[in-house]
């Protein structure tokens, strides 16, 4: 995919963003990754330059910036790809392994753990300056951030809710997706049908994973059993999510620096 | 704070003690007679620092690579819901479909206070009208002489049927259905540990101690694969002796009056009167020591020219004989045994003379 140099110009100006304020919080690392992002970026702003300046139907030169092993759009849109794909909160190694699968392109693994305080310091300095923001699933019981799960903020709150099925739910729904992204994807994709096969294995009836049709009537055999009981307990944790403020809604509500609970016992 | 707090604060020289887990709980019951264990680990004391303090440095505990690969495992197996282990479940133990339900008791509300934890591992597992299935990491605690110890297992606890199960997930392989029987034992050992907490957490919730499972369920990735594997751990055996050494562990003011007063194991002393304070606290040196103990050089050191250094076989032959020399000599028949004696006396000096037939002088 080609972005046009608008497009460009706002990317880089978001990345500066982003450099400012990991160098403001001491994130060296971080500031180091996204400055490649950025030099990247302004190669690709170059050539679109020149382009421009050569003739005018630029559009039909060729591509020539990204390679396949490393995606010059931004982390948070490779998140927000696989997170769409999946269409349900999913845990960094899986968002990895899709986008991996689908996408083409590696995501390091450690710069999403960076991610999700970044997104959220982002939110807190500018409240819904951004279309979206990668935030937390929440717990259903105490409206908490969950452990390692990532969701997109502009699903319904309900969908990024977990309650104690929800995480086979999860998995059932991500093993349909997939098989459904492989069953529309022109040519066969060898690390999609592996990942496919992994869930297979843990599907009841769901074979060996090359049937991407056999993997989703499986799953969503089992999904019936589920879904009900999960979608119930999810609404009625909904419900209380209205007294929150909105970087709560976003990122969970913390039990920080409780008083120590007294000894029920 | 109360007398016996600030006698172990000294012991430990002061700051923050360390604390009990399964893994020193099991240890202190492989060797229960050893008070220097025992002081030292009621008191929090850092062992490893202590024992390079004193001279002997050394490695001690997993190696890096062991543990990262547990962690690894543990992660594949926990992964996306506990898809693997739901599998292994609904295979070997007739878990049905609707039993998925997942409790994860890492934190709560990301705070990881262990009391907290505790708590809300009290009420999820207490929890009748909708009983849970998978508990992932709850937060048990036992009483280790006199004193209460945060449990923080690495495990699952399960609940089928109204009965809960222990799951270990250990990284150790089950070749051909065979396992490493010290790793087995050791895995097995700190089971109990956690069935007997589990129990205890569930009596005081008005269950009984019976709907926790002494059949634990151990999860290894199966002979050279990363595909786990699941193996039913007996622990009955393991449970009776862990609760007969728990119950001797003597309360913490006995143990205590076994100890000097002002005896301070502080790494802040001079190491020559650590190491004095030290060999004044009794230590009972087994071979087994190596692999549960920091101190285990120290005392292996110590010990020296004992009998019971050799292990628990030798010191059951040689009962009542104490030193190497006096092995020796009773061999040679140069020292008059006792009555106590008299029987590994007569087993010596004959195993002296076959010696001397086959050997002459030459040895």
């Amino acid at each position: 995919m080609r972005l046009s140099i608008e497009e460009l110009e706002r990317r880089m100006d978001d990345l500066r963003a982003d450099m400012r304020r990991a160098a403001a919080a001491g994130h060296s690392d971080l500031v180091r990754d996204l400055r490649v992002e950025l030099r990247g970026l302004e190669g690709e702003w170059d050539k679109a330059l020149a382009g421009l300046a050569r003739e005018r139907p630029a559009r039909t030169a060729g591509p020539s910036g990204p390679t396949p092993a490393a995606s010059l759009l931004p982390l948070r849109e490779q998140v927000h790809h696989a997170l769409t794909l999946l269409t349900v909160p999913a845990a960094p190694r899986l968002i990895v392994a899709v986008h991996q699968a689908f996408f083409g392109a590696s995501i390091p693994n450690a710069r999403l753990t960076s991610l999700r305080r970044d997104e959220e310091k982002s939110f807190r300095s500018a409240p819904f300056a951004r279309p979206y923001y990668l935030c937390p699933a929440l717990t259903a019981d105490r409206l908490a951030p969950s452990r390692g799960l990532l969701s997109v903020s502009t699903w319904p709150l309900v969908d990024r809710l977990v309650g104690p099925l929800s995480p086979r739910v999860h998995f059932l729904v991500s093993a349909i997706k997939i098989a459904e992204a492989i069953e529309r994807a022109p040519e066969y994709v060898p690390e999609a049908v592996r990942l496919l096969a992994r869930f297979a294995a843990n599907i009841p009836g769901g074979g060996d994973g090359r049937e991407p049709g056999t993997v989703a009537s499986a799953a969503r055999a089992e999904l019936v059993i589920h879904e009900e009981t999960d979608r119930i307990a999810r609404e009625k944790a909904a419900k209380r999510t209205q007294r929150l403020t909105d970087v709560q809604r976003l990122f969970g509500v913390r039990l920080e620096a409780v008083s120590l609970v007294e000894d029920a016992g | 704070m109360t007398d016996v707090e600030e006698r172990l604060r000294r012991i430990r020289g002061g700051g923050e003690g360390k604390r009990h887990n399964a893994r020193t709980i099991s240890a202190l019951t492989s060797n229960p007679g050893c008070t220097r264990r025992a002081v030292a680990d009621l008191a929090g004391v850092d062992k490893l620092a202590l024992s390079r303090h004193v001279g002997f440095p050394g490695q001690f505990g997993q190696s890096p690579f062991a543990i990262t690969r547990g962690q690894q495992f543990e992660a594949q197996v926990k992964a996306d819901g506990c898809a693997e282990l739901i599998t292994l479940l609904r295979e070997h133990l007739m878990l049905s479909l609707p039993e998925v339900s997942y409790e994860d008791l890492n934190d709560v509300g990301g705070n990881t206070d262990n009391r907290l934890r505790h708590l809300e591992t009290r009420n999820k597992l207490g929890r009748r009208d909708e009983p849970g299935t998978l508990f992932d990491h709850p937060m048990l605690t036992l009483d280790v002489a006199g004193r209460q110890v945060f449990l923080e297992p690495d495990l699952i606890a399960f609940q089928v049927k109204g009965k809960f199960h222990i799951v270990e997930i250990k990284s150790f392989a089950v070749i051909d259905g065979q396992a490493d029987g010290a790793k087995v034992a050791a895995a097995a050992i700190q089971s109990a540990v956690y069935v007997l907490a589990l129990r205890d957490l569930v009596t005081a919730q008005g269950m009984s101690p019976d709907d926790v499972s002494h059949n634990v369920i151990l999860v290894t990735p199966k002979d050279f694969s990363n595909r786990p594997m699941v193996t039913f751990v007996d622990v009955r055996k393991q449970l009776t002796v862990l609760r007969r050494q728990l119950s001797r562990l003597t309360r913490v003011e006995e143990l205590l009056d076994l100890v000097p007063d002002g005896l301070s194991l502080s790494l802040d002393n001079d190491p020559h009167d650590v190491t004095f304070d030290l060999g004044s606290i009794e230590a009972r040196y087994m071979p087994q020591c190596l692999n549960t103990c920091e101190l285990a050089r120290f005392c292996r050191h110590e010990a020296q020219g004992s009998t019971y250094a050799m292990g628990r076989t030798v010191t059951e032959e040689l009962g009542g004989v104490q030193t190497v020399t006096d092995v020796l000599d009773l061999a040679r028949g140069v020292l008059p045994p006792t009555p106590e004696q008299a029987e590994a006396a007569a087993l010596l000096r004959l195993a002296w003379s076959i010696r001397r037939e086959s050997l002459g002088n030459a040895a």
